[in-house]
């Protein structure tokens, strides 16, 4: 197609971003992307045809910390130039919008290498345009119901992605039953990212974990320690295109096994792609973890600083993975921020398919729900724990007066942990004085 | 007095939905704190129930596929037992697919009726033209008078107790009550059984049906012991039986903030 017509049409997105923009009606991050695809649905091929390599990366969890990590592992590359979308913004509009908003205003895209988030519903409407050279699936798992329809259709959704994409290598999870039967009777090669059975057991899948079978090839964390800082070590071993891979000493700045996986994932196909095991770890290292999934926010006042962990939770799995990793933590102290709104989810019932029961191994010091269903996460709790943490349960429905309440009954220099379904999130961190942008 | 039941839970791993296990966290746990010797056991395909065994069958919802999947296992494995049980006053609650099965008829996923266990007298059908899709949202119903008042009375020491319940449905099977069919309480907010009548839920003997999830039973802790009340008493042979009143701060908090909040006055 003529490069020349993408000109006019990049220049109107550019300008109708800068638009929206400077009239304060949002970051532009999908309209333009919207209004291309729709009216000049050849501009997406164009822009897509100029990148050499592109990962798709899609499930229900982790796809913004793999994208994040893989972005942090490539660029230890020299030469490498990754294009990205933002966390959230995976949905075809604003992927196109990314797409549009890296490129010169004579449509040119310099960039080696796209590492795009792809929302699972999405990825079978855009992957044959795309034609990834990898596909990864972190996981499956019962997202917001009310959203999408069920799980069993999103499993079909990105099997027909992949099958657009018979060149795409898939790297999946290895435990997880759904993902790791995706490409069963497609011809994708496939590599599985697993744990050692020992974890891999925690792990609320639906259904029996995945077994490895003697031919199938992948990456398996063993030797996993959460350390109380909530960094990572874990060893991975196995076999990559049919080369042996051991690496013995992995760190990840980021907290438990969901993040094991994604750092399997990222070093997987860092090594894919042909980087070295040096500097794939190396690059992992300077890996911080996205806001929300482990970042740590201070609010200071005179002289006293408290700290607050932030561990986003968007579902019964997530939820419970994160509960499991305050069992290491000495006198946690946890603010749980459960709110309904249409992102969270309105229906607040996956509260009871969380394993909250997994926090009668914690050291609890003490337990505030805040949130619109700050009652509701009361209740869960009291019915979760052998022994209530206080009677009544604290509740208080203002994000902002839980701030201002744990803050002062925690002591100088402590670390309160934060668990917000995703607006309760947004909410605390602005409070906090953090903006929406991110990485 | 050292009370016990033992209570069953049908297909914990196919229908589990939307926190409907959370109904068996929560019975699990009032009985433990009334002082009720509790046995909860999970009974699952190619499981056979042991007739007169059970005080309380519990049923969730699935997913499409798995609410397919058991269908048969129901009708050779369970139905008769189920039945008789039930006939004999053996307490039932069935959430959103486990309500519909326990019909005539209820609702596959590609819109098909199919016949169900006919236990208690409803029919659900497919969304006519009056619903587009599926009834989705919070789910406030008034509990019918003869339950409220039953449920006011089942306390050795007086407490408050609401008259409504709350929850939140999802579903796109439109159900309708046959005859000798009670409903479980009148709709206040959202659809219950279906979109143009204004019932939600179902009794039948010591059968109930009910479309909240949410759970349904955490915060509506007073329909939570009406079931244990009933399972007793029959059990026992009891009708002075009478339950002790649980302090029920944080349930009857979320339950009045949602009736305040998704109530609209
Ligand atoms: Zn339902």
């Amino acid at each position: 197609m003529n490069q020349l017509l993408l000109i006019p049409i990049v220049a109107f997105a550019k300008l109708l971003t800068w638009v929206l923009k400077v009239s304060g009606r949002g970051s532009g991050t999908a309209l333009p992307g919207y209004l291309v695809g729709k009216y000049f649905p050849f501009a997406l091929g164009a822009l897509v045809s100029q990148i050499p390599i592109i990962v798709a990366i899609t499930g229900t969890n982790g796809k913004t910390t793999t994208q994040t990590m893989l972005s942090a592992t490539l660029s230890q590359v020299p030469g490498v130039k990754i294009l990205r979308n933002k966390a959230g913004a995976n949905l075809s509009q604003g992927i196109l919008s990314e797409l549009l908003k890296q490129s010169n205003v004579w449509g040119r895209l310099d960039v080696t290498h796209a590492i795009l988030e792809v929302e699972e519903a999405t990825l079978p409407r855009i992957a044959a345009l795309l034609q990834p050279q990898i596909i990864a699936v972190t996981n499956l798992y019962r997202d917001q119901l009310d959203a999408y329809g069920e799980i069993d259709r999103t499993e079909k959704l990105i099997r027909d992605g992949i099958a657009q994409c018979p060149q795409a290598v898939v790297v999946v999870n290895g435990d997880d039953p759904r993902t790791a039967r995706l490409t069963h009777g497609l011809g994708n090669p496939t590599y599985f990212m697993s744990l050692a059975a020992d974890y891999a057991k925690f792990l609320p899948y639906e259904g029996a974990l995945h077994q490895r079978q003697q031919q199938e090839q992948g990456l398996e964390a063993s030797h996993i320690r959460i350390n109380p800082d909530l960094t990572t070590d874990f060893a991975i071993h196995g076999t990559l295109a049919e080369a042996i891979v051991e690496l013995p000493q992995v760190r990840t700045a980021s907290p438990g096994f969901f993040h094991v996986y994604n750092a399997l994932m990222a070093i997987a196909i860092a090594k894919l792609l042909g980087v070295a095991d040096d500097t794939a770890l190396a690059g992992l290292q300077t890996f911080k973890p996205a806001f929300g999934r482990g970042e740590i926010l201070t609010k200071q006042v005179g002289a006293k600083q408290v700290h607050y962990r932030l561990l986003l939770v968007k579902n019964p799995a997530s939820f419970s993975l994160s509960l499991e990793l305050l069992k290491a933590i000495p006198t946690l102290k946890l603010i749980l921020a459960i709110n309904d709104n249409t992102a969270d989810g309105k229906d607040v019932s996956w509260l009871w398919d969380s394993e909250l029961e997994r926090l009668n191994q914690a050291q609890i010091d003490w337990i505030l729900c805040t949130g619109i269903r700050a009652k509701d996460m009361a209740v869960r709790l009291k019915y979760a724990l052998d022994t209530p943490p206080a009677e009544p349960i604290l509740t208080l429905e203002s994000i902002r007066e839980a701030i201002a309440q744990s803050f002062d009954t925690a002591a100088a220099g402590e670390t309160v942990f934060v668990m917000p379904t995703y607006t309760a999130m947004l909410e605390f961190r602005k409070l906090m004085g953090k903006t929406l942008d991110i990485v | 007095m050292p009370y016990a039941l033992t209570l069953t839970h049908l297909y914990p791993d196919h229908l589990n939905l939307y926190g409907d296990t959370g109904n068996l966290i929560v019975l699990k746990r009032r009985c433990q704190w009334m002082g009720i010797d509790c046995m909860v056991q999970p009974l699952t395909m190619g499981d056979r129930p042991t007739p007169g065994h059970t005080d309380l069958y519990f049923m969730g919802g699935g997913q499409d596929n798995d609410q397919v999947a058991v269908v048969d296992d129901f009708h050779q494995l369970k139905a008769d037992t189920i039945q008789a049980d039930t006939e004999a006053g053996v307490v039932f609650l069935g959430v959103c697919g486990g309500y519909q099965l326990m019909g005539h008829t209820f609702l596959m996923g590609n819109g098909e009726e199919t016949p169900g266990l006919g236990i208690i007298n409803v029919r659900t059908k497919a969304p006519g033209t009056e619903v587009k899709q599926r009834c989705i949202g919070n789910l406030i119903g008034e509990l019918s008078a003869d339950i409220y008042t039953e449920i006011t009375a089942m306390y050795a020491s007086p407490k408050p107790v609401p008259r409504t319940i709350v929850g939140f449905e999802n579903h796109s099977g439109q159900t309708y009550l046959g005859q000798g069919v009670a409903p479980l309480a009148k709709t206040r907010v959202g659809f219950g059984n279906n979109a143009t009548a204004e019932d939600e839920g179902a009794r039948y003997r010591n059968v109930f049906g009910s479309y909240m999830h949410g759970s349904l039973l955490p915060k509506n802790p007073h329909f939570a012991d009406y079931l244990i009340w009933l399972a007793l008493r029959r059990k026992y042979q009891d009708d002075t039986l009478r339950l002790p009143a649980l302090g029920d701060r944080e349930e009857l908090e979320a339950h009045h903030y949602a009736v305040q909040r998704y109530g609209r006055g």
